[in-house]
């Protein structure tokens, strides 16, 4: 991992504890003999500030790697270099822009539907090749999960607002 | 006592719910380790809502079961295809793939399944001895010295990664942080919960773990892409050692059950630090020396047997004392809570059907394990060549599902995604959700013990450390905390002896 990355991981962190903590303060403290709701999260909350805050000196003290920091090059061969080399990380994100849809879906088309069509997605946002090994897939998993969750546990699943 | 407890939890466990229950988390178990990635941390968290149905005692039974089934799936895939489907299985690849490619892969899968099952055996037996004892001296605890054993498990686990302690810590405070969402336990009033109804009750659990360990891996899986995995012969005929790989076995076993079980007492990643240590012990000791890494028997019982005995070890502060002290134990606890069942020193005498019963199911499973492992290596084995495009998506499913089925509303599947996005960039950064987990589970014993200790000695802080055990604990938590930092300074002063003879 480069410093660069270090420093930002350990400076959002501390941010989010500092965030924390002006949030608990609205929380009362009362006093020792009869601690209020706010004492514990306050104590952890002053914990993590002061751990990320250690953390953020060590990566300065860090030296720095040789090559390990990117260098900004702003052509397109580096631009394309860059797209290369972080093609995982596009498909987890357009992963979980399908996972948002699928979640938006459910409350429209309900759970089984949309869980077609999410497996479906996925399997080939995974690597599928063709269409029809994740189509069975994905009718074998609502089967399964409609009787193993809903007829046999009884967990009802939201039926959508057009159905 | 002893004779009587054996006796009632084998009753327990042979109950026909309990049985089934016990046999499905074996099987679930024994995929979890052949398949690399899930590990049995996600799959217990996603198992969790079938069995809030099932009762608490049979639900246990099935987790507990996910738990150790994992530890001896893990050496299939480790020895014949050089996959460790779980990491308490890495050392195996070195001298069982070695085995296998020598056409002796079913004297090591076989070797490897009796070593586990006489390791599970050996841990649960001491499980049996020490856990009631440790629970009857736990009694004797109030609430400064719950906190100081919650303190002690913050300053311990901060090694359960292995890797920074502090990010772990940092993890840990994010999962004490999170605890404190929703209704404050003793005043009652509604804390961080951000004006969501949902949010009141607390995080959900499930959705939280489902999320971290589920969809965190299947993002994982997604950026690191999948290579076709080639898997070496095995035919049920090969499945007998010879006469010299048992007597070369057997010592290794032993040891390897009495060091796993110890190192499972301790926090951490146990069952992995426990296969690693027997290696090293045994590549030091065996006759054989030369052979390791080439296909030692040695390489293959010593680990394979502490791992799992490791598995039962860790057991003992969980069920006695109520902490987790593993990734895997702190889940574990998660369900125990849902099921409204409080480890710890009163739950032998409030629910000794559950404490005897999981006990109990240790033997049953072991045994179907045994059974199924040998004769059914093969099948399992092909498991493995399961890809990743197939698998996932029903993971993701299965996620979805188990963070809905906990209250059955679509909030707690949007903070499982939140929870799966936070923790995929999370391991990024190289920290590691177990340590959250774990901070998440402790966070409200820590905070009742410490307002409840401060309340009882009338806001006089040395109520925290005033009574024997608690002077005890605090001493063992300043050794702790401080120890990591002494022993490598020490360590560089002896390399680096300073210079007595001052030239200028």
């Amino acid at each position: 991992m480069t410093i660069r990355k270090e420093l930002a991981s350990s400076l959002v962190l501390m941010l989010s504890g500092v965030v924390f903590l002006l949030y608990d303060i609205k929380y009362p403290l009362d006093q020792w003999a009869n601690p209020g709701p706010g004492v514990f999260p306050l104590m952890v909350g002053t914990v993590w500030v002061i751990l990320t805050a250690w953390q953020l000196v060590q990566s300065f003290r860090k030296p720095g790697s040789p090559g390990g920091e990117e260098k900004g090059r702003g052509d397109i061969q580096s631009v394309r270099e860059f797209l290369q080399r972080n093609r995982g990380e596009a498909k987890a994100l357009f992963m979980i822009a399908v996972f948002i849809t699928y979640l938006l879906m459910v409350k429209w088309v309900g759970f089984f539907i949309s869980n077609f069509l999410f497996v479906i997605t996925s399997s080939r946002l995974l690597g599928a090749k063709d269409w029809g090994r994740p189509v069975a897939l994905s009718t074998g998993i609502n089967l399964f999960c409609y009787f193993l969750f809903e007829v046999w546990l009884k967990l009802s699943f939201p039926r959508g607002f057009l159905f | 006592m002893t004779h009587h407890g054996i006796l009632s939890s084998l009753l327990i466990a042979f109950q026909p719910v309990n049985f089934l229950a016990c046999f499905i988390g074996a099987v679930i178990g024994t995929l979890v380790g052949v398949l690399p990635g899930l590990g049995p941390a996600a799959a217990m968290a996603l198992v969790i809502p079938l069995t809030l149905k099932l009762g608490p005692t049979a639900g246990l039974i099935m987790l507990a079961g996910i738990y150790y089934g994992s530890m001896y799936g893990g050496s299939t895939t480790s020895i014949l295809v050089n996959v460790p489907g779980e990491p308490a299985s890495v050392v195996t690849t070195l001298d069982g793939y070695a085995m296998a490619r020598r056409g002796r892969a079913g004297a090591a899968l076989a070797v490897a399944a009796i070593a586990s099952f006489f390791a599970g055996t050996v841990s649960v037996i001491a499980l049996q001895l020490f856990a009631p004892l440790l629970a009857r001296s736990a009694l004797a605890f109030g609430p400064a010295e719950y906190f100081c054993l919650t303190v002690l498990g913050v300053v311990l686990l901060s090694n359960l990664t292995g890797k920074s302690r502090i990010k772990s810590l940092v993890m840990m405070m994010i999962g004490l942080m999170l605890s404190a969402v929703g209704i404050d336990p003793l005043g009652g009033m509604e804390r961080f919960s951000f004006g969501f109804e949902s949010a009141q009750g607390g995080v959900s659990f499930i959705a939280l773990t489902t999320g971290l360990f589920g969809v965190a891996e299947v993002l994982s899986v997604m950026t690191a892409g999948e290579e076709p995995v080639k898997l070496l012969p095995v035919r049920f005929r090969e499945l007998y050692p010879n006469r010299e790989e048992i007597k070369r076995s057997v010592a290794p076993v032993a040891r390897g059950s009495v060091l796993g079980f110890l190192i499972g007492l301790l926090p951490g990643p146990a069952a992995t630090m426990a296969s690693f240590a027997s290696y090293g012990l045994e590549r030091r000791i065996s006759k054989h020396r030369d052979e390791f890494g080439k296909g030692a028997i040695e390489g293959v019982a010593g680990p394979e047997s502490a791992n799992n005995a490791a598995a039962g070890g860790a057991m003992i502060p969980l069920l006695s004392l109520g902490l987790p002290f593993t990734p895997a134990t702190a889940v574990l606890l998660g369900g125990m809570l849902l099921h409204g069942i409080t480890p710890g020193p009163f739950l032998l005498r409030d629910r000794p059907d559950v404490f005897w019963g999981v006990i109990g199911s240790f033997y049953l499973g072991n045994m179907m394990l045994l059974i199924l492992n040998l004769p059914l290596v093969g099948f399992f084995a092909k498991l493995v060549r399961i890809a990743p495009r197939y698998l996932m998506p029903a993971v993701l499913v299965l996620c979805v599902i188990g963070a809905y089925g906990d209250n059955g509303t679509l909030f707690d599947v949007w903070v499982m995604l939140g929870a799966g996005v936070v923790g995929y960039t999370m391991r990024k950064y190289d920290y590691e959700p177990a340590p959250l987990v774990v901070g998440l589970v402790l966070g409200p014993v820590m905070e009742r013990s410490f307002r409840q200790t401060l309340i009882i000695s009338r806001g006089n802080l040395s109520g925290l450390w005033d009574s024997p055990i608690c002077t005890v604990l605090w001493f063992v938590i300043l050794v702790t905390a401080v120890m990591p930092f002494i022993i490598p300074y020490l360590r560089e002063k002896m390399r680096n002896p300073p210079s007595s003879d001052p030239a200028a």
